[in-house]
């Protein structure tokens, strides 16, 4: 622990950050190396052509929205506790952090499922107003199925899904919609990077 | 009065199915002693002495020196006498298996295997106060070679991929390093025991002992597939127990070969014992990689098989079972052999073959399965009557405690190891479900029964049975009032969503970008690159036609719609026909109507023309996923179950189906051809038009008729079915188009 609690110097704001996103010291310090390293010209920040870098994000059908979700609204560049909040999603939930249940002036923790399944929300809801539309999930669709169906075949899978999914009748998909239509899904596991056990 | 009849009939089937096995084997029995009088007759008697092969219809060529009167009837039974006797066994297994589920209330409480374990003792002792002399044994070149193979492959072939892979890191662990704890813990213990004075033992040496752990530690899948079917644990728990009884066989095969080897030389140095992993890495490894090359073969070959669907579905079992043999020649695993085959074929094969062949391939996989394992419980009973028992109470009793103590400390090791590496940790439930379920089966019993004979070997197989017996009886049937009372978590029976389907895929793709965000090479990202380069090569020499472009989302939802349409076929539609008829129903088509009325008039009639291209296309070939993997599911499957139920309303749905398709036909005489779908779609109020390239094939005229036919149908219905079936009568082109695509399952 002494040789880490060195490197965590190196952090701004380390202890802060470790509370709010629960990662461990060893972890916070291989994503600043991590942050560093994408940081080709050392700014301290991140911009789009430094995500751009990582070349299996350019082969991945979502990757624009992906790195897209780093940036926050208006926003051009990203610091590192921004990177850091981020990533916390992605952290295995604590099971005995939620069995313990939370006082209530605790805010949900950023690795929670819900949390967890609105970061995943809110890449299909990229105007922000809470649904998905059918024409948003149409972007979706377009962008994972590339070039390989036909303009109809994506029509007939969104009216599907959207009508599968959607019980208030709205014609879109709301956030407790997708929830419910992901619930026999694992998401605990199944959103989970394994980051430094 | 009303009591009393549901129970007399539900005695009736089983007394019936008791007489009829009695019966059945009295006349095995009275037919082996007939044949000694025939044989006998003969010998003495007019005609010269016949071989056996004869045929009996010639036998009067040979009365030429005797004039005897031609025999209008004769009696030759060695002709047909193994396969007669193999097929009053299999009609046994069947009668008893259609006998316990006629009677509901033990099946609930006993599971199969036991019952069928019960009939097996039943036949045994009957076998032998009738003829007095041994009774058929499960001979082990039987067990492995024509009983166990349809078993694995059946498991093989529909394992759930997906959990498996996530543990399958759990799942070695358990399998090899599992086993390894069991053996020398049992075997070193046992040797301990053996030492005791006044237990008779002595002579039992230490590679003896191990000998014997080998061959009680494994986890059987026969007998964990019987047991955990029936109480339908949740997905995580089945595969982890069931993956671990596959995949321990290649511990088993080289630890049992080990020392066998090493008890007959007697003694054993650090070579071999080095030797010893290194081939236990071959046989797996090599097991697996005999698999595979079947397997890809397997998948070479279906991509040919266009114009010869018939024999489509042998392709894959022969592919298989030549895998199994061909890795059971080199002494390698032959059950990860046939794990490998399967799971490699079936992506690549079920998109070349037909339909029906895929129909065909899984009910026979599943029958099978189900005649073998039924087979080899009989024969266990069977063989317990049979075999010479050396009982030793020390030996026994002393085992049967072991292999639960040992199962219970090995589980509880290795979890607490396993979950530093796990997203998510086993539970003290799950890790006691995980070692409640480590069952043993008749593998046990047919590695003993290859040792040589000695009376070490009777006072083993003794012992083996016994921990059997003790797993199946007393773990299997109470296994299921345990899951209950500690409240396990079930299987989840779960329709297919295309809304899951996407958002996991979306999913899938997200976790891969972040992996990669972060620089961490983790599971994602492997299984990406292992679906792109099997998409962008293996996919184009595999897969036949231009199914080796289809992205997957596309053939889940030409699944589902596939599903949906034989569905509302079958009888889907006698549902829904009352309410299409409510006005109420009524009133929630219209708001549906707008949207899809704005997506109508802008589609032209070629447009319309490759739609109908593309769904023919798709539509073809698809199946039906299989999200289960269970034997009985073919019974409880929610889609076959609707089946069942509709059927007692078949009429009216036909009715109405026939209403519909006739006064379709009156409407657009030339869109004859999906006769399901057109049908289908207009009528469905609430049926998600899945299609909306379907519904654009309706114009909007024609709709507003099919729903005023509708109200009028019920009353000209008689006239409306002649014509009808005057029309159904003569499908014309339909039956081209649906052979290859084989809608009619």
């Amino acid at each position: 622990m002494g040789s880490s609690s060195s490197s965590t110097e190196r952090i701004p704001d380390a202890q802060e950050l470790m509370q709010e996103t629960g990662f461990s010291a060893a972890h916070l310090v291989r994503l600043y190396e991590r942050f560093e390293f994408l940081d080709k010209d050392d700014r301290g920040e991140l911009r789009l052509d430094d995500f751009e870098a990582v070349s299996e994000l350019a082969m991945n059908p979502i990757g624009d929205r992906i790195i897209g979700a780093f940036f926050s609204p208006g926003r051009e560049t990203v610091d590192f506790p921004s990177f850091v909040r981020i990533l916390a999603h992605f952290r295995p939930t604590d099971t005995n952090r939620t069995r313990n249940g939370r006082n209530g002036a605790q805010p949900e923790p950023a690795n929670s499922r819900t949390s967890k399944l609105k970061f995943a929300f809110q890449l299909y809801d990229q105007d922000r107003d809470g649904k998905v539309s059918r024409e948003e999930l149409l972007q979706v669709l377009r962008m994972m199925l590339e070039m390989q169906v036909t303009e109809e075949q994506l029509q007939s899978i969104a009216e599907r899904a959207i009508q599968e999914a959607d019980l208030d009748r709205d014609d879109a998909i709301s956030f407790d919609e997708f929830k419910k239509s992901l619930e026999k899904v694992d998401i605990e596991h199944k959103m989970s990077v394994r980051f430094l056990e | 009065m009303a009591d009393l009849r549901p129970s007399r009939s539900r005695f009736c089937p089983r007394l019936t199915a008791a007489f009829l096995c009695v019966f059945l084997l009295v006349f095995l029995h009275c037919a082996s002693a007939s044949r000694d009088a025939v044989s006998g007759g003969n010998d003495t008697g007019i005609r010269p002495v016949r071989s056996t092969q004869e045929d009996p219809h010639d036998h009067h060529g040979n009365s030429t020196e005797h004039k005897k009167a031609f025999p209008v009837l004769a009696f030759n039974f060695e002709h047909v006498r193994k396969p007669f006797e193999i097929s009053m066994w299999i009609l046994l297994a069947l009668l008893m298996k259609l006998g316990f589920h006629i009677i509901p209330r033990i099946s609930h409480v006993v599971p199969e295997s036991c019952l069928l374990i019960v009939v097996g003792l039943l036949v045994g002792g009957t076998i032998k106060a009738v003829e007095g002399t041994n009774a058929p044994v499960l001979d082990s070149k039987l067990f492995f070679l024509y009983l166990l193979p349809p078993i694995i492959l059946d498991a093989g072939y529909f394992l759930p991929i997906r959990p498996f892979t996530e543990n399958l890191g759990t799942i070695l662990v358990f399998a090899v390093l599992g086993t390894l704890w069991n053996v020398f813990f049992i075997g070193g213990t046992m040797f301990a025991v053996c030492q005791i004075e006044g237990a008779g033992l002595g002579d039992v040496n230490l590679l003896s002992c191990l000998l014997f752990g080998s061959i009680i530690s494994a986890v059987d899948p026969v007998a964990v597939l019987a047991v955990f079917e029936e109480i339908h644990i949740n997905e995580l728990l089945h595969i982890l127990v069931f993956g671990e009884s596959l995949l321990n066989d290649a511990v088993t095969v080289v630890l049992y070969h080990l020392f066998q080897e090493f008890s007959r030389e007697g003694s054993v140095s650090v070579g071999d014992a080095l030797l010893g992993v290194v081939c236990f890495f071959v046989v797996s490894l090599g097991g697996i990689l005999v698999g595979f090359i079947y397997g890809i073969l397997g998948a070479f070959t279906s991509r040919f098989t266009s114009h010869t669907r018939v024999i489509e579905p042998l392709f894959v079992f022969i592919y298989s079972y030549m895998a199994y043999l061909s890795a059971e020649v080199f002494h390698l695993s032959g059950i990860m052999s046939l794990i490998a085959c399967g799971v490699i074929m079936r992506p690549y094969v079920e998109a070349n073959i037909s339909h029906k062949s895929y129909t065909t391939v899984k009910y026979f996989l599943k029958m099978w399965s189900s005649v073998s394992e039924t087979l080899i419980f009989i024969f266990l009973g069977v063989s317990t009557v049979a075999g010479p028992h050396v009982w030793n109470w020390t030996f026994v009793v002393f085992t049967v405690f072991l292999c639960l103590v040992s199962r219970v400390l090995g589980v509880i090791g290795l979890t607490s190891i396993i979950n530093k590496f796990r997203i998510v940790k086993l539970t003290k439930k799950d890790q006691f479900i995980v070692a409640y379920g480590g069952l043993r089966g008749a593998i046990a019993f047919s590695l003993g029964f290859l040792l040589t004979d000695s009376k070490m070997k009777h006072m083993f197989l003794t012992a083996i049975i016994t921990v059997i017996f003790f797993t199946v009886f007393v773990q299997g049937m109470t296994i299921r009032p345990l899951v209950e009372l500690l409240a396990v978590k079930r299987k989840k029976e779960s329709k297919g969503s295309i809304n899951e389907e996407i958002h996991t895929q979306f999913l899938d793709h997200l976790l891969t970008g972040i992996e990669d965000v972060c620089g961490h090479y983790g599971h994602h990202h492997w299984k990406d690159k292992l679906n792109r380069f099997n998409k962008k090569y293996v996919k184009k020499w595999l897969i036949a036609g231009e199914r080796s472009t289809e992205p997957q989302l596309i053939s889940f939802y030409n699944k589902m719609e596939l599903k949906q349409a034989m569905m509302l076929v079958e009888g889907g539609s006698s549902a829904k026909l009352p309410t299409v008829m409510s006005s109420v129903s009524m009133q929630n088509i219209q708001p549906r109507e707008p949207p899809r009325r704005r997506a109508m008039p802008n589609i032209s009639k070629s447009r319309e023309e490759e739609i109908r291209k593309i769904l023919r296309a798709n539509l073809q070939n698809t199946r039906q996923r299989l999200r289960s993997y269970s034997r009985h599911d073919l019974m409880i499957d929610p889609f076959e179950d609707n089946v069942s139920e509709v059927r007692l309303r078949k009429q009216r749905v036909e009715m109405g189906r026939r209403v519909t398709l006739m006064s379709f036909h009156l409407c657009l005489p030339e869109h004859q051809v999906f006769t399901y779908d057109d049908t289908e779609s207009p009528r469905s109020a609430e049926m998600k038009p899945g299609s909306a390239a379907v519904q654009l094939l309706n114009e909007s005229p024609q709709r507003s008729d099919q729903s005023d036919a509708e109200p009028n149908a019920k009353q000209d219905d008689q006239e409306e079915q002649l014509k009808l079936s005057r029309c159904l009568s003569d499908p014309g082109p339909n039956q081209d188009q649906l052979e290859q695509g084989s809608l009619v399952s």
